[in-house]
C-alpha cells in the first residue's frame, strides 16, 4: 500500500476504507487528513488491480459482458472499446508491478470513478459503463462489507440508474419513488439523532439564535419551510418557558409552509405535525398557535398567503436537505427565501448540507466530491456506532441511499444548468444581513459535539461570525448561518 | 487584592453633604469638612490651571486666585492638584464621577464601570501595579462571566435535548398507534423491513449477482462475524460507559442517546421477527386482516423481547429500559381498542 502511496496518490483519503476493517489497517489511515480534492482520479488506472490475476479476471468479465451486451449492429462501437481497453491494460501492465497489494476500496473507488466516466461521457461508452458495473455489482451489497463497499453499492446503483434513463428506459426517480415504510422512517431517523449530532446540531444552532432574537418579544411568529416532524420546536419551546429574564413565555406561533404538490398526504402529516406540536406545548404550558401556508402548484411560496399580525418578532427557518429531508427544488427555494425578504422577517436560520463544489469540473469531478462526501457521512456514523452495523444499514438504506440516488440523478441533470452553490452566499448576494453567532451558541454547539464521537468537530473554516460549521474530521458536513434583513443590529 | 489608597475616607459617601453658600461648594459637614469636586468646579479648576501655563506652572495660590471660588481652600487646591499632576489627562475623559469619588470606587464599582473609565481610575491611582491589577481584574471578570454563561449553557443544552427525546416519544408512540390501528395506507412493508436483520437477504437489485468471485469473500464473512459478535452487550457497556463519561449527561434523566438506541433496536426486532414477517407481507395491505395483526403481534413481540434479552443476557440497565419500552408499547398498542 505504502508503494501505490508513493507512487500514484500520496494525497489520498483512505479513511472510508480502513476505519471499518480491523484486520486491514494500513498505515495511509494516518493520511486521512489529506486533500482528497487534489487527487485526480482519472490517471490512477494503475491502481485498479493489484494483480496480474485479478485484472485477468476483469478484462474477461468486461470482455464476456461486452460480447452479451453488445448485438452485432453495435460492432463498430466493440471495435472503439477494443482500443480503449487496449489502451487501459497497457497502463494496467505498467502499473500492475507497482502496485504490491491489493486494496478493495481504491479499487472500487477506481471502478466508480471509470463507471462515471463512462456513463457521462458520450453513447460509445455506455457499453463500457454497464461492464464496469455489472463488475461492481459483483464486488458490493449495500448491507455487506465495509463503508467503502456499502457506499459503492449505492453509488452503484445510481449510476445504473443514469444508464438505463440515458438509454431510454424510464427516467430516473430521483429517489422520491424509493417509499419507506413509516416506521423504518422513524427508526432510522431516532438512529440518526443517536448516532450524530446532524439532526440536533442544525435544530438548536438555529433555535439559540432564535431565542437570542427574541429575547424580549411577547409575540413570536416562526415560519417554517420544512417542518417535518417538527422535532426542531420542542426543545425551543422548552427554552422559551424557561428562560429567565424578559417577559414568561411569549406566545409562539408557527407557520408551517407545506407543498401543495404532493396533496392530501403531506396536509395531513403537517397537520399531525401541528397536533402534536400543541399537545407538547399545552404539556410544558406554553401558549402556542399552529398554522399552515400552502405553496403554490410550482412550489412558488406567496408571502401574501402568510397570515401576519402586527407586533410578531417574524423568524424565518429554513432547513435544507437534512439527511433526512426531502429534496427542494432550487427555484423553490429561492422563492420562498426572496419571498421571506419582503417580509421584513428579524431573523433568518438556515441550515444547509456543505457539499459546495470543490472543483470547477464536470460530472466526474463532481461525482468524486459526492462520493467523498457520503463516504465522510458513513464514516462519521460508523464511529458513532462502530459494532451496531444493522442500526446503521437501516439509515443508510432508509436515508443514504436514496439520497445518493437523488444527488447524483439531479447532478447529471444539472451539468448543463450549473446547478449547486451555497443558499449562504445567494442570502448575502440578495442582500441579507449576516448576524453574528454569540458565544453561548458556539459553547452550546462544542457542547452537544462533546456527547457523540471524537471526529466531530465545530468551527468557522471561514471568516464570516454568523456561521457554524459541522464538520468530522477535516471535512464539512453541515453548517447553520443565521441573517436578518433588518437594519438594526441584534 | 485592591486596596483603595484612603480606606479611611471610603465611608464619606454616606456622609451628610450640604452645599455651602452661593460659590455652590458641597462638603461634608465633618468637623473637618471634605470638599466634593463636582464636575463644575473641576472645569472651573481646569480652566484656571489652563489659563496659568499647564499643571506644571500652576501653583494652588494661583489656582486659588484664578478661581476665585469663595470657601475653596488651599488645602483643597493643594491635593486636587497633585492627583490632576499625576493623573496626566482626566480632564480628557472626566466623565460623572468626580475625582474623589473614582477615587474611592471599590473593586466592585470597577465591574460596573465600562473599560475606559475604570482604566483611567487605575491610571489615575498612581500606581502602575494597579493598572495591571484593573486588568487582571477584568479579564478574571471576563472568564468567570464566560465559565458561568457555559454553565448557563450546558444547563439548558441538557433541558432543550430532554425535551428533544419526549418530544420524539411522543412521535414514536404515535407510529406504534398508527401501525397496529392499520390506518391510512396499510401497506406496511416487512420485506423492507427484514434486510437488516437478515443478513442473507441482499440488496434487491443485486440478488441474482450477489457472487464473491475473489478471495476477499472469506475475508468478508470473518469481518461480519467479528461484528455480529461484538453486537453483543459488551459493545452496549461500552457505550454506557462512554455516554457516563460525559460531564453533564445526568444519570437521572435517562434520556441518554444511548439508551434510546436501544429501546429502538427493541422495538425493531420485535416486528422484524422472521415468525412475523411472512404473516404481514401476505396481508400487509389487506386493511381487512388489520385485527388478525393486531391479535397475533403482541404476544408474538412479547416473547420474542423475552427470547432476546436472554439470547444477549444483557446487563441490567438495557433491561430496564427494554420493559419499559415494552411496557409503552404493549400501552400504545390496547389503546385504539379500549
Amino acid at each position: 500500500m505504502a508503494m501505490v502511496m508513493d507512487l500514484g496518490f500520496p494525497s489520498f483519503d483512505y479513511s472510508t476504507t480502513t476505519t471499518s476493517s480491523t484486520t486491514t489497517m494500513t498505515a495511509s489511515s494516518t493520511d486521512e487528513g489529506s486533500n482528497w480534492n487534489a487527487w485526480s482520479p482519472v490517471v490512477d488506472w494503475e491502481a485498479l488491480f493489484g494483480d496480474q490475476e485479478d485484472f485477468q479476471n476483469l478484462i474477461d468479465s468486461m470482455m464476456d459482458e461486452n460480447v452479451v451486451l453488445h448485438p452485432i449492429d453495435q460492432l463498430h462501437e466493440e471495435e472503439e472499446e477494443e482500443k480503449e481497453y487496449n489502451n487501459l491494460s497497457r497502463e494496467y501492465h505498467m502499473a500492475a508491478a507497482a502496485a504490491a497489494e491489493d486494496s478493495k476500496g481504491l479499487r472500487l473507488i477506481h471502478l466508480l470513478t471509470a463507471a462515471a466516466e463512462a456513463v457521462a461521457g458520450p453513447n460509445e461508452c455506455r457499453g463500457l459503463a454497464r461492464v464496469i458495473l455489472v463488475r461492481l455489482k459483483e464486488l458490493v451489497s449495500p448491507t455487506d462489507g465495509t463503508n467503502m463497499e456499502r457506499l459503492a453499492a449505492y453509488f452503484t446503483d445510481a449510476l445504473q440508474a443514469l444508464l438505463d434513463a440515458a438509454g431510454g428506459g424510464k427516467q430516473p426517480h430521483g429517489g422520491v419513488g424509493v417509499e419507506h415504510h413509516r416506521t423504518d422512517m422513524l427508526a432510522a431517523f431516532q438512529l440518526l439523532q443517536d448516532m450524530s449530532p446532524y439532526v440536533k446540531f442544525g435544530h438548536f444552532t438555529a433555535n439559540q439564535a432564535i431565542l437570542e432574537a427574541v429575547a424580549h418579544d411577547r409575540r413570536v411568529h416562526i415560519v417554517d419551510y420544512d417542518i417535518m416532524e417538527g422535532i426542531q420546536w420542542a426543545p425551543l419551546m422548552q427554552a422559551l418557558v424557561s428562560r429567565k429574564d424578559g417577559p414568561p413565555a411569549p406566545h409562539l406561533r408557527i407557520t408551517a409552509v407545506s407543498r401543495s404538490g404532493t396533496g392530501r398526504r403531506s396536509f395531513g402529516t403537517i397537520q399531525e405535525t401541528g397536533r402534536r406540536l400543541a399537545n407538547f406545548a399545552a404539556s410544558i404550558g406554553q401558549p402556542f398557535s399552529f398554522h399552515q401556508c400552502r405553496l403554490d402548484a410550482d412550489e412558488t411560496f406567496r408571502p401574501s398567503s402568510l397570515k401576519l399580525v402586527r407586533g410578531e418578532a417574524l423568524v424565518v427557518n429554513c432547513m435544507l436537505h437534512l439527511l433526512h429531508f426531502s429534496h427542494r427544488t432550487p427555484d423553490s427555494i429561492a422563492s420562498f427565501l426572496s419571498g421571506a425578504r419582503t417580509l421584513n422577517p428579524r431573523l433568518i436560520t438556515l441550515v444547509e448540507e456543505e457539499m459546495v463544489p470543490q472543483r470547477d469540473g464536470g460530472f466526474v469531478d463532481r461525482f468524486m466530491d459526492l462520493l467523498h462526501h457520503f463516504s465522510t457521512i458513513y464514516d462519521s456514523l460508523e464511529a458513532g456506532f462502530p459494532m451496531q452495523w444493522r442500526a446503521r444499514a437501516l439509515v443508510e438504506r432508509v436515508f443514504l441511499g436514496p439520497r445518493i440516488m437523488g444527488s447524483l440523478v439531479r447532478m447529471y441533470r444539472a451539468q448543463e444548468t450549473g446547478e449547486g452553490g451555497s443558499w449562504e452566499k445567494w442570502l448575502g448576494a440578495v442582500g441579507f444581513r449576516p448576524v453574528s453567532i454569540s458565544f453561548a451558541n458556539h459553547c452550546q454547539a462544542k457542547l452537544l459535539l462533546g456527547l457523540y464521537n471524537d471526529g466531530y468537530r465545530v468551527g468557522e473554516w471561514e471568516l464570516t461570525t454568523n456561521k457554524l460549521v459541522l464538520g468530522w474530521k477535516l471535512r464539512r458536513l453541515l453548517s447553520a448561518s443565521i441573517w436578518t434583513s433588518q437594519d438594526c443590529d441584534l | 487584592m485592591f486596596h483603595p489608597k484612603k480606606p479611611s475616607s471610603m465611608s464619606s459617601h454616606e456622609r451628610p453633604m450640604c452645599v455651602q453658600g452661593d460659590s455652590g461648594l458641597v462638603l461634608t459637614t465633618d468637623p473637618k469638612p471634605r470638599l466634593r469636586w463636582t464636575v463644575e468646579l473641576h472645569e472651573r479648576f481646569v480652566d484656571a490651571v489652563t489659563q496659568l501655563g499647564g499643571p506644571d506652572k500652576a501653583t494652588p495660590k494661583t489656582i486659588m486666585r484664578v478661581m476665585g471660588v469663595k470657601g475653596l481652600t488651599l488645602y483643597h487646591l493643594k491635593s486636587h492638584l497633585q492627583k490632576f499632576r499625576l493623573g496626566k489627562q482626566p480632564h480628557k475623559d472626566f466623565n460623572d464621577h468626580s475625582m474623589k469619588d473614582g477615587m474611592r470606587a471599590s473593586s466592585l464599582d470597577l465591574q460596573r464601570n465600562n473599560a475606559s473609565s475604570s482604566g483611567m481610575m487605575g491610571r489615575s491611582m498612581n500606581d502602575g501595579n494597579n493598572v495591571h491589577i484593573t486588568d487582571a481584574i477584568r479579564m478574571q471578570m471576563e472568564v468567570n462571566r464566560r465559565l458561568h454563561e457555559q454553565l448557563e449553557v450546558q444547563r439548558h443544552l441538557q433541558l432543550r435535548i430532554e425535551a428533544h427525546g419526549k418530544y420524539m416519544q411522543t412521535i414514536l408512540e404515535k407510529a406504534c398507534q398508527t401501525v397496529l390501528a392499520g390506518d391510512g395506507s396499510g401497506s406496511y412493508n416487512k420485506a423492507a423491513a427484514a434486510p437488516e436483520f437478515g443478513p442473507t437477504v441482499s440488496f434487491p437489485s443485486l440478488q441474482d449477482l450477489n457472487i464473491y468471485g475473489s478471495s476477499e469473500h472469506l475475508e468478508n464473512l470473518h469481518h461480519q462475524n467479528m461484528e455480529r459478535d461484538s453486537f453483543l452487550p459488551a459493545a452496549a457497556d461500552n457505550f454506557l460507559g462512554k455516554k457516563r463519561s460525559v460531564p453533564y449527561t445526568n444519570p437521572s434523566s435517562g434520556k441518554s442517546p444511548l439508551i434510546w438506541a436501544d429501546d429502538l433496536r427493541l422495538q425493531e426486532l420485535g416486528p422484524t421477527d422472521d415468525q412475523i414477517g411472512p404473516l404481514s407481507l401476505d396481508r400487509g395491505s389487506d386493511i381487512d386482516s388489520v385485527s388478525d395483526i393486531y391479535e397475533t403481534k403482541p404476544m408474538l413481540s412479547g416473547d420474542h423481547d423475552k427470547k432476546y434479552e436472554a439470547k444477549m443476557d444483557r446487563p441490567s440497565p438495557p433491561q430496564r429500559t427494554a420493559a419499559i419500552s415494552a411496557g409503552g408499547m404493549q400501552q400504545g398498542r390496547s389503546s385504539p381498542f379500549g
